[in-house]
């Protein structure tokens, strides 16, 4: 269908995700890869891989990069539609995948689980709550996504409007009608949240470990967005400048990350101190040796750090 | 204390007792003729919050929050235990053992301001402005510190320490800690 050979279908519980997802294989002619396709696909390889992402962080990512890997090697051969799973952060590179996100309101998904199962109000409301609330935590805590976010997404539906059928015609039109992103553009319309395009290469350790930080509690930041010409020669060429770390936008603050024994920072002090006279209306804050061994310790990552 | 990993005493039960119940008049005074959701940051901040609210008059109901602490593998924070009543048009008091880079907090207060409460405000034990990250207002505070890492009175270093009745600084071979705190006019 037009340029995707694969459709991931993220769900919420009751939206009729599965039966559109269903629906758009049988039209397409697509194989559908639900729960025990991904656990044959995925046990089948050789070596095995566990259908779920591991916890340790490290495992989990080579995990996440053989088990995309994978699925996009199966996308050069096969066309198919991969139900939940991640699927839309395992494939976000991939150009030939088309990603929805299929929705509707609580009261509509909260009636068709008390038809569907014969529960009263409340059992459903329950079973609703715990179900998404184990959806949610799955996808943040291994993914780092809030899949909720419609920018996740080429496409997001809410089926409160439409019925299966309806919902795979407008799906079927969307796919049709969709411009694959520019090479490169892929990456950054689904894989980044917050203000970045491009996975931020950090020069230390230590700023990367500052950013999980950031990231672990929703602050938004900019790698070294900002170089501040802090001298020019006779002709008006920069000699010196400045380019602190990371900008906090929620804050307007810059941060300097600087892990460099305190006798030793006096070049960078010198940079702030010229940075807050050329331009006072700046906020910017210098987080020394000192006080990010404070902040390991609080976090209790003292030990990994190197 | 004998611990060899503790330095200077900082804050002793005395001046802890005294600023506890001056903080607790002055919200007393804010939140006359209101009855606000307290809600207690696990674990940290149990300790001040057993004699602050002893020390209050108004009525006011108390809950429990714990964030999920930060942790290599875990993307974003969580929360692991959340406040049973409705915030919905009530004052909020966050009761908070120390708020240094505001990381925590500013997460706390965003997800609680979600919820419609009439007001937020936050009560720490200690404040330390000066490794601030995260922008974040506190309201009542017992004790400003400078940049040091002190334990007790529910402040642990690697879970130890937190119930000592007074507060010490944590052993700094540097001994600048000691020098900082010998400006405060503080020394054992």
């Amino acid at each position: 269908m037009g340029n995707f050979s694969v459709i991931t279908v993220s769900r919420e519980v009751e939206s009729l995700g599965d039966e559109v997802a269903l629906r758009l294989s049988r039209v397409l002619g697509y194989e559908l890869i639900n729960r025990e396709q991904w656990m044959a696909l995925l046990e089948g390889h050789s070596p095995a891989l566990s259908p779920e992402p591991p916890e340790e962080e490290g495992e989990r990512e080579r995990w996440m990069a053989e088990v995309g890997r994978l699925l996009e090697e199966l996308a050069e051969k096969r066309a198919f539609v991969l139900l939940g799973r991640g699927g839309q952060k395992l494939l976000a590179r991939c150009a030939r995948a088309f990603h929805l996100l299929v929705v509707a309101p609580v009261p509509v998904r909260l009636r068709r689980i008390m038809e569907r199962y014969r529960q009263d109000e409340v059992t459903a409301s329950r079973i609703l709550a715990e179900q998404d609330r184990q959806r949610e935590r799955f996808l943040l805590r291994f993914f780092g996504v809030d899949w909720r976010n419609p920018l996740h997404y080429h496409f997001v539906l809410n089926t409160a409007f439409y019925d299966v059928e309806e919902s795979c015609q407008l799906v079927l039109e969307a796919m049709k009608r969709t411009r694959p992103p520019s090479s490169g553009q892929q990456e950054s319309f689904f894989t980044r949240e917050g203000f970045l395009e491009k996975p931020v290469v950090f020069s230390h350790p230590s700023e990367e470990e500052f950013a999980r930080i950031l990231d672990f509690y929703g602050i938004r930041w900019l790698y070294e967005p900002r170089t501040f010409p802090l001298e020019w020669d006779s002709e008006g060429n920069v000699v010196e400048a400045f380019a602190p770390d990371f900008y906090l936008p929620d804050f307007d603050l810059f941060i300097e990350l600087t892990t460099q024994k305190q006798r030793l920072t006096w070049r960078k002090n010198r940079k702030v101190r010229k940075l807050k006279e050329l331009y006072p209306e700046v906020k910017i804050k210098v987080v020394y040796a000192r006080d990010y061994e404070h902040i390991l310790r609080k976090f209790d990552l003292e030990n990994n750090h190197e | 204390m004998s611990d060899p990993r503790l330095g200077v005493r900082v804050f002793t039960r005395e001046e802890i007792q005294r600023r506890v119940e001056e903080v607790a008049h002055e919200i007393d005074r804010d939140y006359r003729g209101e009855r606000p959701v307290l809600i207690v940051i696990l674990r940290g901040a149990v300790y001040f919050a057993v004699d602050l609210t002893r020390a209050l008059t108004i009525p006011f109901d108390l809950d429990f929050m714990a964030l999920s602490p930060f942790r290599l593998g875990l993307r974003r924070a969580e929360i692991e235990k959340d406040v049973d009543v409705d915030l919905k048009g009530r004052h909020v008091l966050i009761l908070e053992d120390i708020v240094d880079t505001g990381l925590t907090l500013n997460f706390l207060v965003r997800n609680l301001e979600r919820r419609l409460p009439q007001s937020v405000r936050v009560c720490s034990f200690l404040n330390c402005p000066v490794r601030r990250i995260a922008e974040v207002e506190v309201h009542y505070f017992c004790f400003e510190i400078p940049d040091i890492y002190v334990v007790g009175y529910g402040l642990d270093f690697r879970g130890d320490f937190r119930n000592l009745q007074e507060v010490y600084a944590l052993y700094d071979p540097s001994g600048r800690s000691t020098q900082v705190l010998k400006q405060m006019g503080k020394g054992r």
